[in-house]
C-alpha cells in the first residue's frame, strides 16, 4: 500500500530550512544552536510519525511530478519514499542528530572554534541530504542526494582551514565525487539504458522494488555483461562512502574534522549512506536472486555469483582495517579504521545474501552507529577537556574523565561484539547467516570471528591505559612503539614522564600481566610486528592509505608539518597529562553537561539495543525489510533454510 | 498563427541592428543614452521572443520568408523559428538583457559600446533564426565583427592584440565555412536548409562525385565551426579573448557567441546533413567525437593550471563545448537533447561565472586564483553565488549542468561508445579539479596579508572605482539561482524539443 | 593518373588556381611576422574563396546573368546569378572585416610602437 504524503519531503526539508535559519541568525549563537536542536527534534518527530504506518505496510511517498507537475528528467521522477529500509536509516540518523546537536554545541564552544555558523549550517544540510538518501525512491534521486551529501560535508572536513584540512578536503572531494559522480552515475545510466531497452514501451525503471527491479532482471538475462558492469559500478559508487578497500583512505584523513562531524557523519550519516546504498543496490535494485544467479566467469574458478567478489573485498577490508587500526596512535584515526572495518561487516553481511546475514547486516547499521558514536563522543570529550589525541598519552586519564572513559569501554565492547551490547546481536545473526550458507562461506565466518578478536586488540588497550595505568608508570605500546618482536623492557623509557628525577623506568621491572595479554592478543600472526618501519610497511601493504597523502603533501610543497597518522608527536600537538598528572574528577565535573548527557544517552542506547533488541524498533524494522525482500509473511518461514532454499522463496 | 508571430523573426533581427545606430545618433547630443536604448531594446526583444516561443509552442514552426520570395521554395531567404531556434533566441535575449544590469555601473561605457552590443544581439538572433546556409555566414560575420570590436573596447593594449588574434582566426573559421557552403551549393544547387535537407539523402544514395563534394563540404564546415566554437587544437584565440575583454563584455561573449556558433553547427549537422548522412559517412562521427573528447580532456587540463580566473573559465569553456561536440557526434536523440540543454545550461552558468569574476575584480581587486583567498568572508554573496555556479558547472544535481550531462551520458551509452562514455563520466572529475581549486581558495584559505597587485576598483574598462552596484551583485545571484533552478527542467526541455528531435531522427 | 591530373588542370584550372591562392593567403596568415601582412593574407584567402564562387557559377558559353530586354528571349545560357550575389555580399563583409582589423592594427601600433609579432611578443613579455 502506498500513500501520497508530504511527510518524507518535510523530513528532508526541515534541516534545509534550519540551515537557512542558522545562517540568518549567525549573530546569536544561542538562537543558532537552538535552531539546530529544534530542527533535530522536528525531524525526528516527522520521521517517527511515519513509523507506525510503515510497520503496518504503508509506504509514504512524495513525487515531484505528481505534486508539482515537474518531470525531473525525461521518464524519471523525483521521488521521496518512506519504505522500511529507508525508515531504518532515517530513524537512526534523525534520532542520533538530536544528541549530536547538543554535543556539537558543547564541543564547538568548548574549543572556541571559528566559523561555527558555517559548521552548524553544513551540519544541518548534511542531515537533510542524509535523510534524502534514506527516503530516495529511485536511483536518480539517491544519486542527487548522494552528490549533495558529498558537497555539504566538504566544508566540515576542511573546517580547520589549515593545510592538513585542505589536503584532507581535496582527498575527500576526489574520492567521494569519483564514487558518486563517476561510478554511481555511470551505474545509474547503465541501469537506465538496460531497463529502457528491455521494456517494450521504452520506459526506464529506476524505482527501487523490494527484491529487485523486475525489468532489470529481464534485461540482465539478455545482456549479462552490462548488468554486471552496472552492478559493480553501483557497488563501487556506494562502496567509496562505505570505505570498502581500496577506496577507504579518505576516511582516516577526514578525521581532521571536528569530532561531532567524525562522530555523526563519518561514523553514521555519511559512511552509512554508503552502506545503505549498497543495501539498496543488493536488496532493491538487483535483488539477491539476480545477484546470485547472474554468473560471473572467473578464470580458474568457474562461475560464481556477483556477490562473491564483493564479499571477499569486504572480508579483506574488515580484517586488514582492524590490523591497521592497532598501529594508529591517534585515537580518532584508530576509530576511523575501526569504522572502516565495521562498515565492511555490513557490506559483507549484505553480500552473503542469506536472510540471516542480511538481517544481521541491517541491524549492524544502528548497532554500530550507537557504539561508534559513543566512542567518537568520548574521543571528542577527551580532546575538548585535555587536548589529548594520542592513545599513548592517555595513561591514567580514567580518573580525569571517569564517565567518558566508562562509556568508551561500553562502546568498545560493542565494537568487539560482546554480548549485552548492540554489536553482539548483529554479529550473531551474521555468523548464523554465514554458517547457514555453507560451502566456502566458512571463510567469511572466520573473518568475522578474527576481526572480533582484533577489535578487542585495538580498543581494549585504550580502556586499559585509561583506567589501569598511571601517568608516570605505564606500559609501552609494543605494537606502536617497539621494533618487531618487542624489547625486553616493558616500561616506556621516556624522560618526559620521569618528572621527579627519580627512578627511570628500566628493564628491571617485572612485566605486568596486562602487557602480556596485550602482546599475545595482538602478537600472534599479525604482520604488524614483522616490520619496524611502519611507514614503509604501510606503503607496501596498503598503498592507497599512504602514498596518496604523501603525494598531496609534496604537491603542496610549502608545509612540512603535515600531520600523518604515524607521525606521533608532531609539533602542533599539545596533549598529554599536565605536569602534575591528571586531576581527579567526579563524573559530574569532568566536562559540561552538553557533552556528558549525549554520551550517556548514546551509550545507554547501545546497551539497550544489545539487551532488549526486540523492544528497540530497529530489529523489527530490519526483520520487516528482510521479509519484504524475500517476499515472505513472517521471518519464521526463512528460519533454518540454506541460501539456495531461501533464494527459492524469492522466486516463488 | 497570428500575422505578428510570422513577422517577428524578421523584426527580431532587424530591430536591434537598426536600433544600433540610435546610440550613436543620440550620442551627438546626449552623453549617456546607450544603456537606456540597449536596455529597452533587449527587454522588448525578450518579450517578443517569448511571444514567438508561445506561438511556436501552439502551432509549431513559424517561417518568415524575406521579401515574400516564397515560391519556388528555396529561392528566398527564410527565417525559421522552431523549438530549437526559439530556445537559443530566448537564451540570447535573456542573457543580453541581464548582462546590462552589470554593465550599467560595471562598464564598459560609451554609446559606441552599446551600438556594438545591439549589433551583436542582432547578429546572434539572426544566426539562430536563419534558415539559409549563406545567410548564416553573413550573420556569423556580423557576430564576429561585433565581438572583435567589443573585445577591443578594453582599456589595456592587450585587448587589441587579443581581438586581432580572434579576428584572424575567426575570419579563417568563417571562410572555411563559406568554402563548405560553396561545395554544398555545387553538389545541390541550393542554399536553403530545408531544400538541402531533402536533397542530401538522395545524393548520398546516388553516390558519385556529388557525394565527395558533400563530404568535403562537411569537412570544411566542421573545421570552420570547430574554430568558432574553440575546439582543441583550434581554441587558442579563446583564452586571450576572454581574459582581455572588458569584464562587462566577457559574460555576453562567453555565454552567447560560442554557444550560438555551436548551435549553428548542430543546425547544420542535423537539419542540413541529417543523422543518416552523419552515420553513413565513414569515420565522420568518430572524428567529431574524438575532437570533442580531446577538447574535454585538454580544456580541463589546461584550466587546472591557469592562474588567472577568467582564463581558467575560458579553458573550461573549451572543455564544456567539447562535451557538446561529443554529444553531436553521438547521433542519438537523447544525446542531441543533452547537447541543446548543455548549450543553454553552460551559457547561463558561464555568463554567471564571468559576471562573478567581474564583480570580484571590481569589488575585491582579485583576478588570479590565489587572490581569491578569503573571498567567502569578505564578499559572502559574491562568493556564494560563484560557488553555486561552480557546483552547477561540475554537474552536481540539481543544476543545469547535471541535466545536460545526464542526457549526453545516456546518449553515449545508447550509442554504445564506451570510451566516450568514460570520458563523459570522467569529465565530472576534471571539472571538479579546477572548480574545487577555486572553491577551496574562496572558502578554506584565509586571506593573505599580501596586497593584491591589482588595487581594488581599477576595472580594465574604466568602470566606477570600487563600486559594485546592487544590479551587478543582484544579477550574479539571480544567475546562480537560475542555474540551479534549471536543474528541475530536465523533463520540460526534453518535452519541448520532442517535436523537433522526433522529426530529425525519424 | 597523369592524364587525370592534366584533365583536371585543363578543365578545372580555376579551382586549382583558387586553392593555390588560398594556400598562399593561409601561409601568410600563419607564417608572416608582420601583422599588416597577416591581414593581407586574410584578404587573399577570402578573395580566393570569392573567385571560387565565381568559377562555380560559370556555365560554359553563358552570358552575364542580366535580365534581357526581350520579354521572350528563348533559350539562354547564363551564368548562375546566385553565387554572384553571394560574392557581392561576402565582399562587403570582407571589407568590414578588413576595416576592423586595420583599426585594431592602428591601436596596437599606438600602444606598442610595432607591428611585428615577434617584437610584440618581446614587448609583452617584458611587461
Amino acid at each position: 500500500m502506498t500513500e501520497a504524503s508530504i511527510l518524507p519531503l518535510a523530513a528532508v526539508l526541515v534541516s534545509a530550512v534550519a540551515m537557512c535559519l542558522i545562517i540568518a541568525s549567525y549573530r546569536y549563537p544561542n538562537v543558532r544552536e537552538g535552531w539546530s536542536v529544534v530542527a533535530a527534534l522536528t525531524k525526528f518527530g516527522i520521521v517517527a510519525s511515519m513509523l507506525p504506518g510503515v510497520m503496518e505496510g504503508t509506504t509514504y511517498y512524495w513525487s515531484l511530478s505528481e505534486s508539482l507537475g515537474v518531470e525531473f528528467l525525461a521518464g524519471i521522477d523525483f521521488v521521496l519514499r518512506a519504505d522500511p529500509l529507508g525508515m531504518l536509516f532515517a530513524m537512526l540518523a534523525s534520532f542520533l542528530w538530536i544528541f549530536t546537536s547538543f554535543y556539537a554545541a558543547g564541543y564547538m564552544r568548548g574549543l572556541d572554534e571559528h566559523a561555527q555558523t558555517r559548521f552548524f549550517a553544513a551540519f544541518a544540510a548534511s542531515l537533510s541530504t542524509a535523510i534524502g538518501i534514506a527516503f530516495s525512491g529511485n536511483l536518480v534521486t539517491i544519486f542527487i542526494f548522494y552528490e549533495l551529501l558529498s558537497l555539504v560535508t566538504y566544508p566540515l572536513v576542511a573546517h580547520n582551514e589549515d593545510n592538513e584540512a585542505r589536503i584532507a578536503g581535496r582527498k575527500y572531494l576526489t574520492y567521494t565525487f569519483f564514487g558518486g559522480g563517476v561510478f554511481l552515475l555511470a551505474g545509474t545510466v547503465l541501469v537506465y539504458w538496460l531497463t529502457s531497452s528491455a521494456d517494450p514501451a521504452g520506459n526506464a525503471h529506476l524505482a527501487f522494488e523490494s527484491g529487485g527491479i523486475e525489468m532489470l532482471a529481464e534485461a540482465a538475462a539478455a545482456d549479462p555483461a552490462i548488468a554486471q558492469a552496472a552492478f559493480y559500478l553501483l557497488i563501487a559508487g556506494f562502496g567509496v562512502k562505505a570505505a570498502v578497500m581500496p577506496l577507504h583512505s579518505w576516511l582516516a584523513d577526514a578525521m581532521v574534522a571536528p569530532t561531532p562531524v567524525s562522530g555523526l557523519l563519518h561514523a553514521v550519516a555519511v559512511v552509512k549512506s554508503g552502506a545503505f546504498g549498497v543495501a539498496r543496490v543488493i536488496l532493491e535494485v538487483f535483488g539477491p536472486g539476480l545477484i546470485h544467479d547472474l554468473p560471473l566467469n572467473v578464470p580458474a574458478i568457474g562461475e560464481v555469483g556477483l556477490n562473491v567478489p564483493v564479499a571477499i573485498l569486504a572480508a579483506f577490508t574488515l580484517t586488514a582495517a582492524s590490523i591497521i587500526a592497532m598501529r594508529k596512535d591517534h585515537l580518532k584515526r584508530r576509530l576511523a579504521f575501526s569504522t572502516t572495518a565495521q562498515l565492511s561487516y555490513i557490506v559483507l553481511g549484505l553480500s552473503m545474501l542469506h536472510p540471516y546475514a542480511i538481517l544481521g547486516a541491517l541491524f549492524h547499521i544502528p548497532a554500530h552507529a550507537f557504539g561508534k558514536l559513543t566512542l567518537f563522543f568520548c574521543a571528542g570529550a577527551v580532546h575538548v577537556e585535555t587536548h589529548t589525541d594520542y592513545v599513548s598519552e592517555m595513561a591514567g586519564i580514567g580518573k580525569r574523565m571517569p564517565l567518558t572513559m566508562s562509556a568508551f569501554a561500553i562502546g568498545a565492547a560493542g565494537m568487539a561484539g560482546m554480548p549485552l551490547i548492540a554489536g553482539f546481536v548483529s554479529k550473531f545473526y551474521m555468523l548464523i547467516g554465514s554458517g547457514s550458507v555453507g560451502g566456502g562461506y566458512w571463510i567469511f565466518a572466520a573473518a568475522l570471528i578474527l576481526s572480533g578478536i582484533l577489535n578487542i586488540a585495538y580498543l581494549w588497550p585504550v580502556v586499559y591505559t585509561a583506567f589501569f595505568e598511571s601517568e608516570d608508570r605505564h606500559d609501552a605500546k609494543p605494537v606502536l612503539e617497539f621494533p618487531p618482536g618487542g624489547k625486553r623492557e616493558s616500561y616506556f623509557a621516556d624522560d618526559e614522564y620521569a618528572t621527579d628525577g627519580g627512578e627511570k623506568p628500566d628493564s628491571g621491572h617485572p612485566q605486568p600481566a596486562g602487557d602480556d595479554d596485550e602482546s599475545e592478543s595482538k602478537g600472534a600472526g599479525t604482520p604488524t610486528e614483522l616490520d619496524d618501519d611502519e611507514y614503509e610497511y604501510a606503503v607496501d601493504k596498503y598503498p592507497s592509505d599512504h602514498t596518496a597523502s604523501d603525494d598531496d603533501h609534496t604537491d603542496d610543497g610549502h608545509d612540512d608539518t603535515h600531520n600523518d597518522a604515524h607521525d606521533d608527536h608532531d609539533d602542533h600537538h599539545h596533549g598529554g597529562p599536565p605536569a602534575s598528572g591528571w586531576a581527579r574528577h567526579t563524573p559530574f565535573s569532568e566536562s559540561t553537561w552538553l557533552i556528558l548527557v549525549p554520551i550517556s544517552i548514546i551509550a545507554t542506547g547501545a546497551v539497550t539495543l544489545g539487551v532488549v533488541p526486540d523492544y528497540a524498533v530497529f530489529l523489527d524494522l530490519a526483520t520487516y525489510i528482510v521479509e519484504g525482500v524475500f517476499g515472505v509473511e513472517s521471518f519464521d518461514e526463512l528460519r533454518g533454510r540454506s541460501l539456495a532454499e531461501a533464494l527459492e522463496v524469492i522466486n516463488e | 498563427m497570428s500575422n505578428l508571430a510570422e513577422l517577428l523573426p524578421a523584426l527580431l533581427i532587424a530591430a536591434p541592428i537598426l536600433l544600433a545606430t540610435v546610440p550613436i545618433v543620440l550620442g551627438l547630443r546626449f552623453d549617456r543614452t546607450g544603456w537606456s536604448v540597449a536596455a529597452i531594446t533587449t527587454t522588448a526583444l525578450f518579450a517578443a521572443t517569448a511571444y514567438l516561443a508561445a506561438a511556436v509552442y501552439e502551432t509549431g514552426r513559424v517561417v518568415h520568408v524575406l521579401g515574400g520570395w516564397g515560391e519556388p521554395q528555396g529561392i528566398g531567404i527564410e527565417l525559421v523559428a522552431d523549438e530549437f531556434s526559439v530556445l537559443i533566441a530566448l537564451l540570447v535575449t535573456v542573457t543580453a538583457a541581464a548582462v546590462l544590469a552589470y554593465t550599467r555601473t560595471g562598464g564598459p561605457r560609451g554609446n559606441t559600446f552599446y551600438t556594438g552590443y545591439l549589433l551583436l544581439v542582432g547578429g546572434l538572433l539572426g544566426l539562430s533564426m536563419t534558415g539559409d546556409v549563406f545567410n548564416m555566414f553573413v550573420f556569423l560575420e556580423i557576430v564576429g565583427l561585433a565581438t572583435y570590436a567589443m573585445i577591443a573596447s578594453g582599456d589595456g593594449p592587450e585587448s587589441a592584440v587579443a581581438a586581432l588574434k580572434y579576428l584572424i582566426l575567426g575570419t579563417l573559421g568563417a571562410s572555411m565555412y563559406l568554402i563548405g557552403v560553396g561545395f554544398l551549393f555545387m553538389a545541390t544547387g541550393a542554399l536553403n536548409m530545408d531544400v538541402l535537407g531533402e536533397a542530401i539523402p538522395q545524393i548520398a544514395d546516388n553516390g558519385g562525385s556529388d557525394l565527395t563534394l558533400l563530404r568535403a563540404a562537411f569537412a570544411f564546415i566542421f573545421v570552420g565551426f570547430a574554430l568558432k566554437v574553440a575546439q582543441w587544437p583550434l581554441h587558442s584565440w579563446q583564452p586571450d579573448a576572454y581574459q582581455h575583454a572588458p569584464d562587462g563584455v566577457t559574460p555576453v561573449i562567453a555565454a552567447l557567441v560560442s554557444t550560438v556558433s555551436a548551435y549553428a553547427l548542430g543546425r547544420i549537422m542535423y537539419n542540413v546533413f541529417g543523422p543518416e548522412f552523419l552515420t553513413a559517412t565513414p569515420y565522420l562521427t568518430e572524428i567529431v567525437v574524438t575532437v570533442g573528447a580531446v577538447s574535454v580532456l585538454a580544456g580541463s587540463t589546461l584550466a587546472v593550471i591557469q592562474r588567472d580566473v577568467k582564463r581558467m573559465f575560458a579553458y573550461s569553456s573549451v572543455s564544456q563545448f567539447g562535451l557538446i561536440v561529443v554529444a553531436y557526434g553521438l547521433v542519438t536523440q537523447t544525446a542531441f537533447v543533452g547537447a541543446v540543454i548543455h548549450l543553454i545550461g553552460h551559457g547561463v552558468i558561464k555568463a554567471g561565472l564571468f559576471i562573478g569574476a567581474g564583480v570580484v575584480a571590481v569589488g575585491y581587486g582579485a583576478r588570479t586564483v590565489d587572490e581569491y583567498a578569503g573571498l567567502a568572508s569578505n564578499r559572502p554573496f559574491a562568493a556564494g553565488s560563484i560557488a553555486l555556479l561552480l557546483i552547477a558547472l561540475i554537474g552536481i544535481p540539481p543544476s543545469a549542468g547535471f541535466i545536460g550531462k545526464w542526457y549526453i551520458a545516456v546518449g553515449a551509452v545508447e550509442a554504445e561508445l564506451w570510451p566516450i562514455a568514460i570520458v563523459i563520466f570522467l569529465s565530472t572529475m576534471l571539472t571538479l579539479a579546477y572548480s574545487a581549486r577555486l572553491l577551496e581558495k574562496m572558502y578554506f584559505t584565509p586571506a593573505t596579508g599580501v596586497d593584491s597587485p591589482h588595487p581594488a576598483g581599477v576595472a580594465t574598462d574604466g568602470g566606477r572605482a570600487g563600486a559594485v552596484s546592487i544590479g551587478m551583485l543582484g544579477i550574479l545571484i539571480v544567475t546562480a539561482i537560475v542555474a540551479i533552478g534549471l536543474g528541475f527542467a530536465g523533463g520540460a526541455f526534453f518535452e519541448w524539443l520532442e517535436p523537433f528531435t522526433s522529426e530529425v531522427f525519424n | 593518373m597523369i592524364d587525370a591530373a592534366v584533365d583536371v588542370l585543363t578543365t578545372r584550372y580555376a579551382y586549382a588556381l583558387m586553392f593555390v591562392v588560398m594556400g598562399i593567403g593561409m601561409y601568410m596568415m600563419i607564417a608572416n611576422e608582420n601583422l599588416v601582412k597577416k591581414l593581407i593574407g586574410v584578404n587573399l584567402f577570402q578573395t580566393a574563396i570569392f573567385l571560387f564562387f565565381v568559377a562555380v557559377a560559370y556555365v560554359e558559353g553563358g552570358d552575364a546573368p542580366i535580365v534581357p530586354a526581350d520579354p521572350n528571349p528563348g533559350e539562354l545560357a547564363m551564368a548562375s546569378p546566385l553565387p554572384h550575389v553571394i560574392v557581392l555580399t561576402a565582399i562587403v563583409v570582407g571589407i568590414a572585416l578588413t576595416a576592423v582589423g586595420l583599426a585594431l592594427l592602428v591601436r596596437i601600433y599606438a600602444e606598442y610602437g610595432t607591428l611585428r609579432e615577434d617584437t610584440l611578443r618581446e614587448v609583452r613579455a617584458d611587461e
